[in-house]
């Protein structure tokens, strides 16, 4: 993951690069290409076969197996399972619980940055350390306190602790990551904004935000992802059908000893196409706010 | 400013959900008439129980005037989480606990489910299910199973049985066998005709069932009340325990199940017998009513293993009254709705095995073959259980364990070490053994 963040403006380095030498691919290149569809034909799998068996009847996978085309494609196990569910409201305590978690994230991940990396605040690095404890931690480990702590203020079983949850944990790795980034922010461009007469938090706003909003913008996305997919914590802290998540749903789907495969394939397609949908939209809007950013 | 906003206004949204989630009349017990009980389950919507406890819901509705409240489950949340909803005042008014040492009589022993004496009294449930069947609903005051408190209502019953593709033994020329050399030598043939005869996964649990069915072909009710009940040591060394181990290992070298059952999963084994890839596969009953749904393509008949001494299974899951429902009578009727005639006839007829002594008969004569020969056994108190009951641990130590025989990369002398290694640990851990 910490990969993906760096290379965001390394790649858009190359991209001009490969601009300048344009319709000139080395056999270097050819080979990249060839690895890559590779690659993207293996990810695209487990999808695919995914998709194939959404669509069919329990009937014609019990005769043909998972690997071949729908028969007769029908509608009927994602239809069931959007009723069986109530997957509108699955979807909307899904969605609240990302979406906040990563404003929230976010905020924290970046209030926190700004004292620990522009701010320098003395001891930082054992500050970093010790909120890493919430990343390092096995999250088997916070579940017993955690579930202590919130039957005391009664908010077990309720989407607001999945909230607080995981707040704190994804914006552990957002303050790890962006200290980081905010300690090599330059020396230079502070200077000139505290002679301006910039206030701390002009500063902030005014000049480190639009700076860093390329990785702003994909610890976002990976927040409200990675909180869309969390299965165990939610697990234990949402009990009942109304406050449960997606991935819940999924697994409530799997018996003791049964499973209806085509019925989990077409659930599990239903819930991946929200995370799907979310990142092209946002992806897309960021990608015009960090042009945006750029030109002014 | 605006972060003293924010706190308040997070303080109002968890005060809200709270006080939402707390609505209720706190511990004045059962005296006023809720408007919904609660009832959670993980059984599969089209389970014969489950239709089975929907249909008397209804029943109990029409009588009561009170509504339930179905909420389906996933069975690892149930079996995981289950102690800490149950311990908060979120717990629901019913719920269907796994049976057995490690789930209910965890739980009983830990004061969360109530105990149901006073309804097994007043509705006579002790009447209506067997000794044997009423064993995994009782437990003592460490948890440890048939002992003397109810603190749950079995609604029906599973076991163990070989299901032979019928048509395949036509074609291949072979009887289904009634002896266990029969049942070998069939095996054989197949295997010269190149056909695989057994259906069987290690991916998880169906080598485990073949293996304790074995056991079962050998053991007596003393040797299964040292497994179970920790009345003595188990004996490693005797008979069940090696000519089991020893006969998976032989079945394997012989290619009478493919050392690729590492691979499978219970899933795979089902869809390759409903398409008729192999002649036989020992599963649990829960999968007939599909089979009699599912199997469109040949003929099928199915008995328990050949020489099986004990029947491997009991009494399905329990439904339990959690300690902390606020509607406790109100939840026994239902409960004992389930457990009525009518009800339990439903289940026979979907393909489930009642529990109740009184519904003997269903209308489809392979239904009523499987209540026949579970009652056979339930009647002498003849039950093997599984293997894995004694502590939480063998779950996934014996499955573990056996793998590797499948594999091969353990010989059965390993195996059965490291299936007793994983037992006396396991018992330990339990804190149990008198």
């Amino acid at each position: 993951m910490t990969d993906a963040t760096v290379q965001t403006p390394s790649q858009g380095a190359s991209g001009k690069v490969r601009n300048q030498s344009k319709h000139i691919r080395t056999w270097g290149d050819w080979l990249a290409l060839v690895f890559l569809i590779i690659g993207a034909l293996v990810m695209l799998f487990p999808l695919l076969i995914l998709a194939m068996n959404a669509f069919k009847t329990i009937g014609d996978y019990n005769a043909n197996g998972p690997l071949t085309l729908p028969d007769h494609p029908t509608m009927e196990g994602i239809a069931s399972f959007w009723k069986s569910s109530n997957f509108p409201l699955k979807f909307v305590n899904s969605f609240v619980i990302a979406l906040v978690v990563a404003i929230l994230g976010v905020t924290l991940s970046v209030l926190n940055s700004f004292a620990l990396g522009i701010g320098r605040v003395k001891g930082n690095r054992w500050i970093i350390l010790l909120i890493m404890l919430a990343n390092m931690m096995p999250q088997e480990a916070l579940l017993y306190p955690l579930y202590t702590m919130f039957k005391q203020v009664g908010i077990y079983n309720s989407q607001l602790s999945i909230i607080v949850i995981f707040t704190v944990i994804q914006s552990a790795y957002g303050t790890y990551l962006l200290s980081a980034v905010y300690g090599t922010f330059p020396q230079a461009i502070l200077e000139a904004a505290t002679i301006d007469g910039a206030s701390r938090w002009e500063t902030l706003l005014k000049v480190v935000l639009p700076i860093s909003w390329p990785t702003i913008s994909v610890l976002f996305v990976f927040f409200f992802v990675w909180t869309w997919n969390e299965y165990m914590i939610p697990m234990a802290f949402l009990m009942d059908d109304n406050v449960q998540t997606i991935p819940l749903a999924l697994s409530a789907l799997q018996g003791q000893h049964t499973i209806d495969a085509t019925q989990l394939a077409s659930a599990s397609l239903l819930s991946i196409i929200p995370t799907i949908i979310f990142f092209i939209v946002f992806q897309r809007k960021l990608n015009q706010g960090i042009v945006a950013g750029a030109v002014k | 400013m605006k972060i003293k906003g924010m706190v308040a206004a997070l303080a109002i949204t968890a005060m809200s959900i709270s006080t939402l989630a707390a609505c209720g009349s706190g511990d004045n017990q059962s005296q006023e008439k809720p408007e919904t009980l609660s009832v959670w389950t993980y059984e599969s919507p089209t389970s014969a129980q489950y239709h089975a406890w929907k249909k008397a819901a209804e029943e109990f509705t029409k009588e009561t005037g009170i509504k339930t409240k179905f909420e389906t489950k996933s069975f690892t949340q149930i079996a995981q989480n289950s102690s800490q909803f149950l311990d908060s005042d979120q717990a629901p008014d019913v719920m269907e606990s796994n049976r057995g040492n490690g789930s209910a009589g965890m739980l009983s022993s830990m004061g969360l489910l109530s105990d149901l004496g006073p309804y097994v009294k007043k509705y006579g449930w002790d009447k209506k299910v067997t000794q044997a069947d009423s064993s995994m609903a009782r437990y003592d005051d460490k948890g440890i199973m048939d002992g003397n408190t109810w603190y749950g209502l079995p609604s029906y019953a599973e076991f163990q049985r070989v299901y032979y593709n019928k048509d395949m033994f036509a074609k291949y020329g072979v009887e289904i066998p009634t002896t266990m050399d029969e049942f070998e030598q069939a095996c054989q043939k197949f295997k010269d005709a190149g056909v695989t005869p057994i259906d069987a996964d290690a991916g998880e649990y169906g080598v485990l069932w073949l293996w304790w069915q074995l056991v079962s072909t050998k053991a007596d009710k003393q040797f299964m009340a040292d497994w179970q009940m920790y009345k003595h040591d188990v004996n490693w060394k005797s008979e069940p325990l090696t000519y089991a181990t020893n006969t998976i290992n032989e079945w394997l070298e012989k290619g009478y199940i493919s050392r690729n059952a590492t691979g499978l999963k219970a899933e795979d084994t089902n869809s390759s017998f409903i398409k008729g890839d192999y002649p036989m596969y020992q599963t649990g009953t829960w999968n007939q009513s599909r089979f009699i749904s599912q199997v469109k393509t040949f003929d099928w008949e199915a008995h328990i293993l050949p020489g099986s001494k004990l029947a491997q299974g009991c009494t399905g899951n329990l439904m339990v009254i959690p300690e902390k429902s606020k509607h406790k009578d109100y939840a026994a009727q239902l409960l004992d709705k389930i457990i009525s005639d009518g009800i339990q006839k439903g289940i026979a007829e979907e393909g489930g095995i009642p529990v109740s002594s009184k519904v003997k008969t269903s209308s489809n004569e392979k239904n009523q073959a499987m209540i026949e020969e579970y009652a056979s056994f339930s009647k002498k108190d003849a039950l093997s259980y599984y293997p894995d009951y004694p502590a939480a641990n063998l779950t996934d130590a014996i499955p573990a364990a056996l793998q590797e025989l499948v594999n091969g990369t353990k010989n059965p002398d390993q195996v059965l070490s490291s299936i007793k290694d994983a037992y006396t640990s396991g018992v330990k851990d339990m804190d149990v053994k008198n």
